[in-house]
């Protein structure tokens, strides 16, 4: 790659601001609306994507895919609802930010750190395109079982109190995930008799139910979604709001860097996708944080993470579908498709044979992503009310909206239904801290787990021992229960400590 | 309303009891529904079963410990307090069921707009501008979105039927 076709392509995509406008619009609508999918928006536009030139077709389906991940923690910060999974480790700081009346600060956090998290590694990516690509190469199904499960693991210790509870509803949904027909013999299992759970637990429905619904549920006990002491705040609140969060944004520059790269490297393994990278981003920032106990009560931290490696994942995602053929998500399905149309192979060729779009592809999104700041910004003052309507309407509003939503995916009125019943649930885990953010998590990836699982152990013909045959994947076995260990190991400190003080204080 | 908040004392550990019962409900199912199946459709679902079941078991020798020390009680009282909101949170539920049970007859304009009436109503919305404000709003915004621009398959009822007539 020259500098004269990066430059090139840079200036032919800035050309194509009429294409990549209206697809961060609609992009920014449909990832806050949970329900809608940037991959069923795009088969929804396939047609017209088909029928335009291949670069102003990819020009907006990469706008459009980026400014989803952007705008899912829109709601995930206003009313603990994430527009998508990635933003489900948004709401842990996002939300009580809200509630402190600091909702404005914490979206303007969410935006500058999704952009230039965005930006960063997509000019990475640009760069070690050929490095990167290797790296989805490296992990076999062996490897992604204790991926998976090393995920969940982390949700279940970071997301609720109790490891125990967190680790139990993680299961519990990694075992819904199950229900289905199995990959191999389509056998069905634990269908309950339903026609419509042959293909597994639909996302959607499975998100609206366990957030939006089980949220709006819980949020009709108070008058506002704001605590009271946060009201006055979130009611005065001015373009100051906005400047203080670019100035905490830009003061924590170096923690948006490098939990973008968090991102871009568990956006390139297939599968793994931007649920796991913002919650291990999440992670990562409060282990080594100065105050990891202020985690949970809304510190700027804790949105720029999971943001930052939420979209520091778009990029990576492309990567093995570019360089490898292979798809790393469904979105990037969806694009696989609108480029073979247009009769382009995927591969390592592509890159000799048609570098301009090739490369021109993460030059689309690096523009984007510059777009996208100055459209979103403006906006978190004017989003940031909706937390001053009082829940007398909001609840109703949001549970109804929804339930209509959770169609959309598949076009099934039972999946309407299995929202609602999702939402019970949710209610339930809410309320008896067994975070629903584990349930979710599980039910994403308890398909991918089978699919790793089952190659593994057909591959040794049963031997469960294949599990712990790669060192790269005991290594990560150790880490795994290094990190179940951990919370354990700080609460007998913590408890040690209390008692020495104790001891120290009565002699 | 102090009856209206948990008391303080002993901890309601029966609300702590539903999702492992739940689980292990499913668990149950689950296995019961792949006993019959080749090992590569079951493996799976008995990996993460059993290690389910395991974890249930150490939560409730844990909530056991709890019981035996008269820390805690059967009580689920976080499910159900405030006791003032309960009856709104089972009225939202129910009117969500008759929701969707309605939708294939009056179509998702009508159902909706009627849904959001009786959903503001129970919440305790009593001006009658704001409640049809609000339910025609909502319920025009989703026949704009769904059925208008992006064709969706909803079924439909009297008003879709009307306005396709007038706009054919």
């Amino acid at each position: 790659m020259t500098w004269d076709l990066l430059l090139g392509l840079f200036a032919a995509q800035f050309g194509l601001w009429w294409v990549i406008l209206p697809g961060i619009l609609l992009g920014i609508v449909v990832g806050i609306l949970p329900g809608f999918s940037p991959q069923n928006t795009l088969i929804m536009l396939l047609p017209l994507t088909l029928a335009v030139p291949v670069e102003q077709a990819f020009a907006f389906m990469v706008a459009l895919y980026c400014a989803n991940h952007l705008s899912g923690g829109v709601p995930a910060i206003l009313v603990r609802i994430p527009g998508s999974g990635g933003a489900a480790a948004t709401t842990l700081d996002g939300y009580p930010m809200t509630q402190k009346g600091q909702g404005q600060q914490a979206l303007v956090l969410s935006f500058v750190a999704s952009v230039f998290g965005g930006l960063i590694t997509t000019l990475a990516t640009l760069a070690l395109l050929p490095w990167l690509s290797q790296i989805g190469l490296v992990l076999r199904s062996v490897e992604m079982v204790v991926v998976m499960l090393f995920g969940l693991t982390l949700i279940a210790v970071i997301a609720a109190k109790d490891t125990l509870k967190g680790l139990i509803a993680g299961f519990f949904g990694l075992l819904i995930g199950v229900i289905g027909t199995d990959h191999i013999y389509n056998a069905p299992r634990a269908t309950f008799g339903f026609l419509e759970l042959y293909d597994g637990v639909p996302i959607v429905a499975a998100l609206i139910g366990l957030f939006a619904v089980s949220e709006a549920l819980v949020m009709i006990e108070e008058k506002l979604i704001v605590a009271a002491e946060g009201r006055e705040r979130a009611m005065r609140s001015n373009w100051s709001e906005t400047l203080e969060g670019l100035r905490i944004s830009l003061q924590k520059w170096w923690h948006i860097v490098w939990t973008a790269f968090v991102g871009l490297l568990i956006g390139i393994v297939p599968g793994a996708g931007a649920s796991i990278a913002a919650f291990v981003a999440y992670q990562q920032s409060r282990m080594w944080s100065k105050h990891p106990e202020l985690y949970g009560t809304g510190v700027p931290e804790g949105v720029i993470a999971p943001e930052s490696a939420n979209n520091g994942v778009t990029s990576g995602t492309l990567v093995p579908m570019m360089a490898l053929g292979v798809p790393g998500g469904t979105t990037s399905a969806v694009m696989m498709i609108v480029l073979q149309y247009h009769g382009m192979v995927m591969g390592p060729q592509l890159f000799t044979s048609n570098p301009a779009l090739a490369y021109g592809v993460f030059v689309s999104m690096a523009v984007a992503y510059i777009f996208m700041i100055f459209t979103i910004l403006p906006l978190a003052r004017y989003m940031s009310r909706i937390v001053l309507i009082e829940t007398t309407y909001l609840a109703p509003i949001i549970i109804l909206v929804t339930i209509v939503a959770a169609f959309s995916e598949r076009q099934y009125l039972f999946d309407m239904g299995l929202a609602l019943v999702f939402g019970v649930i949710g209610y339930i885990a809410h309320k008896t801290n067994y975070h629903v953010t584990a349930i979710l998590i599980g039910i994403i990836l308890g398909p991918l787990f089978e699919r790793y699982l089952v190659r593994a152990l057909r591959i040794s013909e049963g031997d469960l021992m294949v599990l712990f045959s790669s060192p790269l994947g005991n290594t990560l076995w150790a880490l795994l229960a290094l990190s179940l260990a951990l919370p354990f190991l700080r609460t007998w400190r913590q408890k040690k400590a209390l008692a020495a003080e104790r001891f120290g204080g009565e002699s | 309303m102090p009856s209206n908040r948990p008391s303080p004392g002993k901890a309601p550990l029966g609300a702590d009891l539903v999702i492992p019962a739940l689980a292990l409900g499913f668990a149950a199912y689950f296995f019961f529904s792949i006993a019959d199946l080749v090992w590569e459709a079951k493996a799976n679902g008995v990996l993460i079963g059993v290690i389910l079941l395991a974890l249930i078991a150490v939560q409730l020798a844990r909530l056991g410990i709890r019981f035996a020390r008269g820390e805690g009680d059967l009580r689920a009282d976080p499910l159900w307090l405030p006791r003032d909101v309960l009856w709104k949170r089972i009225g939202m539920v129910a009117l969500t069921v008759v929701f969707i049970a309605a939708l294939p007859w009056l179509g998702l304009t009508l159902t909706l707009l009627l849904a959001m009436l009786a959903a503001l109503r129970l919440m305790g919305v009593r001006k009658l501008s704001n409640l049809l404000w609000v339910s025609s709003g909502v319920a025009a915004a989703a026949y704009l979105l769904f059925i208008a621009t992006l064709e969706s398959t909803f079924p439909h009822g009297p008003i879709e039927r009307l306005l396709a007539a007038l706009f054919a």
